[in-house]
Formats: C-alpha cells, structure tokens, sequence
C-alpha cells in the first residue's frame, strides 16, 4: 500500500454519506436554530454561577451539618457514620438506612416548613428511598 | 450597436459571508453551510461519524461556528476552522453515546458493523482504511484526513489546530506509516 494509494481511498472516503446529505434542508435547519437559539451569554453566565452558589451551599450546608453533629454532647466519633455522605457524595448512592441516619442528624436543626415531605405521612421513618430523597434535595435548596 | 454583456460576479468570499452574517443575514449563514456541509460532512464520516447522526453533528458543528465565529480572525482557511470544530462537536457525541451506553466505548464513536448496503457499497480497501482510522490517535486521524481527504496545506492545518507546521507534518506521517500496516 503506497502513500498515494492511501491519499486515494482517503480522498473517497465518506464520500457517499456525504452525497446523501440534504444540503438545502441542513442549511434551513442551521439558520432556523441560529433563529430560535441565539446566543446567550448573559444566560450562560447566570446558570453557571447559579451552578457553582448550588454547590457552595451543598458543601457549606453539610459542613455545618457535620459540624454541628459533631459539637452535639454526648456524640460518640463513629455513631453518624453516614453523614459525611451528605457532604461527599450524591444521595443516589445512599441506602435506605443511610439515608434515614442523615435524616435523623438533620431533624435537630432543621424546620420542617421548609421540607417538601409528602402529605400522605408525618413520620420520616415511613418514606420510601425516592421520597427520602426527595426531602434531602429539598433541603440542598 | 451590441448588447450589454450579462454580469457574472464572482461567488462571495467565505471572509464575505461570514461578515455579511455577523450583521444579520441568514442567507450568507445559509450560504457558508451550503458551501462546506458536504465536505464538513465526508471529513466526519471519514473520522467516525455514524450515518445515522451525520446530519445532527453536521448541523451541531456550523451552529457552534456560526456561535464562535468572532474567534475565526482568518488565522487560516474558514473550512479547516470549520473541519477542526467538528473534531469536537463529533468527540462530544462519542463520549454522550458512551454515556447513553448506545456504543461501547472501547469500539470509538464509529459503528463498524454500520449499515449493510453500505458496507456492500465500501470497497474492502476503503472499508480497512476507516477501520484503520480509529485506531489512530484523535490528532493523527484528523491531520491525516485534514491533509490526504481535505487536501489541506500543513500550514493551514497547523494554524487550525494551533500547533506548528512540522508537528502536523509528523503527524500525518505517524499516521500514513500505521495505516499502511494496517491497510495491506
């Protein structure tokens, strides 16, 4: 195989998908999406530093839960195994049980006004895992 | 006394169109995708776009030049420009399909088995040839097709990629020397 003989092939290659291709309608399609999506800068600004304050809260919202479940008297280091949970990773990863302990830890320093807990119960214990999370990315704001 | 002589102007210049569209006008937009979709498109089947999404990522590509046209200072032909965005634009589909877990990712973004009458349609040269391309590191398959498809020049291919004219040159060889072991 030469160099040249590659250069051919290559030179071929696509070529058919390309000749399918609908150039008008391609064309339409572009400027109708350049139409409908224009750009927008200022957008993108707000939701990346919306992103980056929903972050910070996360963070800053379980160090302080950890913080103050740390400072509670009586706490005995390895009780709460799960809470830093909360703070590291992402509840998908949490199991029933983990999700009930964080619960648990939250219900000292949190209102429930501001907890979208389904209206069919009272009792937290009685969530199912989605509604459990559910209520914990409430509480993320 | 003799007739007027019909006017033939040229075609707008890409540098033209691309001013005429930053002031507004759809139909120099419309003009440039005209222009460069079908070779746009050859270089992205040619780098592993699957039929099925030829068009999508043929239209993701002008959208987000057409986006980030103020980047484009002429630094080198609008097309290469335009080649190497849709590099990108078809890296990004790859990765969201691995993501989808629609392509293995061990086997790229091209589906090799592809369409039947397709493959009856690819010489078996041509077919090795695509095959070989993806085992190619990214770089390597893009300056090899930039060069031996797009018949582009080392310089303009290096300003598109920023990098320098010897590279791209070393580049393509790289290539070309392992797609002759692969391409026998």
């Amino acid at each position: 195989m030469t160099e040249e003989r590659l250069n051919e092939l290559a030179r071929k290659l696509g070529a058919r998908a390309a000749e399918r291709l609908n150039v008008e309608a391609t064309a339409q399609k572009v400027v109708a999406r350049l139409r409908e999506e224009p750009v927008r800068r200022t957008a993108w600004i707000s939701q990346t530093w919306l992103r980056i304050a929903a972050a910070l809260v996360v963070v800053v919202g379980g160090g302080l839960v950890l913080r103050q479940q740390l400072a509670t008297p009586g706490h005995t280091p390895g009780v709460s195994r799960h809470t830093p949970h909360l703070v590291a990773d992402d509840l998908g990863d949490l199991s029933t049980d983990e999700l009930r302990d964080v619960l648990t830890s939250l219900d000292d320093i949190i209102t429930t006004d501001n907890v979208a807990v389904p209206d069919s119960t009272t009792d937290l214990r009685q969530l199912d895992p989605q509604q459990l999370r559910a209520v914990l990315r409430s509480l993320e704001g | 006394m003799s007739l007027p002589q019909p006017v033939t102007a040229d075609p707008p210049s890409d540098a033209a169109l691309i001013a005429a569209w930053q002031r507004g006008d759809e139909r120099a937009a419309a003009a440039l995708v005209e222009r460069h979709a079908r070779p746009l498109a050859r270089f992205l089947a040619g780098a592993g776009a699957p039929d099925a999404d030829l068009d999508d990522v043929v239209q993701e590509t002008f959208i987000r030049a057409f986006r980030s046209v103020d980047r484009f200072r002429g630094q080198c032909q609008f097309r290469t420009w335009l080649l190497t965005i849709g590099g990108n634009v078809l890296k990004d589909f790859g990765r969201r399909a691995a993501r989808r877990r629609v392509l293995p990712l061990d086997e790229g973004v091209r589906d090799v088995r592809g369409d039947p009458h397709q493959h009856a349609e690819a010489s078996e040269s041509e077919a090795l040839l695509a095959a070989g391309l993806q085992k190619l590191p990214r770089l390597q398959r893009e300056v090899f097709l930039l060069r031996a498809q797009q018949g582009m020049e080392y310089d303009d291919i290096a300003a598109a990629l920023g990098t320098t004219s010897g590279a791209a040159r070393v580049h393509y060889h790289h290539a070309v020397r392992r797609l002759k072991e692969i391409v026998k």
